[in-house]
């Protein structure tokens, strides 16, 4: 029969568990190891399965009954961040610039995992007769499609993404694209596939996020969490 | 493809029982709040012409206005995304010769462009109060109270109200004079609580900035921040705004939970003077907002609640008790719905009243002295 449905089941994403611990989201991959140290000068010790990158589980404890550890890929970090599911959360400002959530805040930068967002090509192709400023129409393999169409945009060129989750310096060589937007750290891999930087999109450094609402009505307890952050990022 | 005959366009659905009905009785609910503080009710039309519309504080809703074309006048109109600007040009054109300060209430549905990722609707519900020509502390502690004895009639827990100045950050970056793209990155920056890009931006006014956006928290600590930060007079002058506000919610509302983020300028950008953000701990979004704001030449405040937010975030109400009356009982349907039930009258003879009853979803079955029987056993589909 027609029991009145909860209004919190028709609306999962937003109806937060006041109870229960906090729940900090964290990266898988590259930033991983880099914010071990981190996380334990900050007095965090999650289950030791966490560092385990082939365990099975999603969600982990720590040592402080009030808070679990979440491990998942970079981009669904903002993600669980932005709809209140993780209070808490450690990102690269890449992921951040591409998804542009309002609910995020991006209180503390933990100076980790630094790199570079750039537009690269090959070679070949700029010692041939191709002038940038003449561009109107460009197409650009990348992961973060939102932050390339915003960049050429914002010069007046139009582009065209192809969208993909990997391996982006394939894309030029086998005629997919002409150039790549990807993060670069030393240019190394560039360089294999036969690519040069062509330009500077931004600078790319790890962030500690909150949510916005679990900010705005647990400011004691997000605080505390950001401070201690905060001070162990300021230890390193 | 076929498109489904049912599927409506994105951030537009249908509310079905019981939803509808809970939600007409929450706002309800808040709009007898309203009413017992004095608020009297207007209601302003769906559509009007795009001037009148987005003119005065309604041009901060015009980029998330829908628009058509009246065929009579052939003239644009807009949908309203925003009911507070219609309120304000009743209070200024139609009811100028009222006493201030004027209050004034209101019900309806709003339509936006865009629905947010965390809130795709593209329509959705407003209730709100407009307290015009007074510009005071006590005049937001009344508002923020309203607002506060309004949520607790529909029964949502744990809320507080973040206090703003909407207009600090413009008085800060005033004195920057930064270029246009600049301004706009440290505006955006702000707005994120982007300690990292906030510094590689505001020049000077770095540590200053830094400093307020740690202020952001519960009120004291937020006005403690403020009182020790350096200031230009302007900033200085909403500072102290927002300390007396502070003050004269405590003194008419001592349990009202305060915080504070004086940086913050969300919303549309018609706020002036204090501004405020409501919020529950059980949800991630907001359940209402509102602020000062200038109708026409005068100063006012108000606020605007969101009922399907703040429904999400109540506890479900227990449904009227349904009973199902045969038609030889249909006299004692009257003492019934007295009773607070919701009489569901058969419209011819039943075989089995009980199994009737069942199956139309009703608890309880009439009996012969007029009463009503809960009927036992599981209902039918559950």
């Amino acid at each position: 029969m027609n029991a009145p449905i909860p209004a919190s089941l028709s609306h999962p994403a937003l109806a937060r568990p006041d109870a229960g611990p906090l729940v900090l989201a964290l990266p898988k991959g590259r930033i991983l190891s880099e914010l071990g140290p981190v996380l334990e000068r900050a007095g965090i010790a999650p289950d030791p399965d966490y560092a385990n990158e082939d365990s099975r589980k999603l969600r982990f404890r720590t040592n402080d009954p009030g808070l679990d550890v979440v491990r998942v890929r970079p981009f669904d970090v903002a993600t669980f961040v932005a709809f209140g599911a993780a209070a808490i959360g450690v990102v690269g400002s890449d992921v951040l610039m591409e998804f542009d959530y309002p609910e995020l805040y991006a209180p503390l930068d933990l100076r980790l995992g630094l790199c570079r967002l750039s537009i690269a090509a090959p070679a070949a192709v700029l010692a041939a007769e191709d002038d940038p400023a003449r561009w109107s129409q460009i197409r650009v393999a990348t992961k973060y499609p939102r932050i390339a169409r915003r960049h050429f945009a914002a010069r007046g060129v139009t582009a065209d993404v192809v969208e993909l989750s990997g391996a982006m310096e394939l894309a030029p060589s086998l005629g997919l694209s002409r150039l790549i937007l990807d993060l670069v750290q030393t240019g190394s891999t560039l360089r294999a596939n036969g690519l040069v930087e062509i330009e500077h999109v931004a600078n790319v450094s790890t962030r500690l996020i909150v949510n916005r609402a679990a900010l705005k009505t647990r400011p004691e307890l997000l605080g505390g969490w950001i401070a201690r952050f905060r001070a162990a990022a300021a230890a390193s | 493809m076929t498109t489904h005959p049912s599927l409506l366009p994105a951030g537009f659905s249908d509310v079905l029982p019981p939803e509808a009905e809970t939600e007409a009785a929450a706002i309800e609910a808040m709009l007898g709040v309203f009413a017992a503080h004095g608020y009297e009710r207007v209601k302003p039309p769906l559509l009007e012409f795009e001037d009148s519309l987005l003119g005065g504080a309604g041009s901060a809703t015009a980029a998330q206005t829908f628009r058509l074309m009246d065929p009579v006048s052939q003239r644009m109109m807009g949908l309203r995304a925003d009911i507070t600007p219609q309120v304000a040009r009743i209070a200024t054109v139609r009811l100028a010769q009222a006493p201030r300060p004027l209050r004034l209430s209101y019900n309806g549905q709003v339509l936006r462009v865009r629905g947010s990722e965390l809130r795709p609707a593209r329509q959705m519900a407003q209730a709100g109060v407009e307290l015009i020509g007074a510009d005071t502390p006590e005049a937001d502690a009344e508002v923020v109270a309203v607002a506060a004895e309004a949520l607790a009639a529909m029964g949502v827990p744990a809320v507080s109200f973040d206090l703003t100045l909407p207009t600090l950050a413009d008085a800060l970056l005033a004195t920057l004079s930064l270029p246009p793209e600049q301004d706009e990155a440290l505006r955006h920056a702000l707005d994120r609580k982007d300690a990292a890009e906030v510094a590689s931006h505001a020049g000077s006014l770095a540590d200053v900035l830094d400093e307020l956006l740690h202020a952001a928290g519960p009120a004291d600590r937020a006005l403690e921040a403020l009182a020790a930060a350096t200031l230009p007079p302007k900033p200085r002058a909403l500072a102290e705004r927002l300390a007396r506000t502070v003050a004269a919610i405590r003194a008419r509302a001592p349990d009202i939970a305060l915080t504070a983020d004086p940086l913050e300028f969300r919303g549309f950008r018609y706020y002036r003077g204090i501004g405020f953000t409501v919020f529950s701990a059980a949800l991630s979004e907001e359940v209402g907002r509102g602020g000062g704001y200038m109708a026409g030449d005068e100063p006012a405040t108000g606020v605007t609640l969101y009922p399907d937010a703040a429904l999400r975030a109540a506890p479900p109400k227990p449904r009227r008790p349904r009973v199902f009356v045969p038609v030889p009982l249909a006299a004692s349907g009257a003492a019934l719905r007295r009773q607070g039930f919701a009489t569901v009258a058969a419209l011819g003879p039943v075989a089995d009243a009980a199994a009737e009853a069942r199956r139309l979803a009703c608890s309880h079955l009439a009996t012969e002295d007029g009463d009503a029987r809960p009927l036992s056993g599981p209902l039918e589909g559950s």
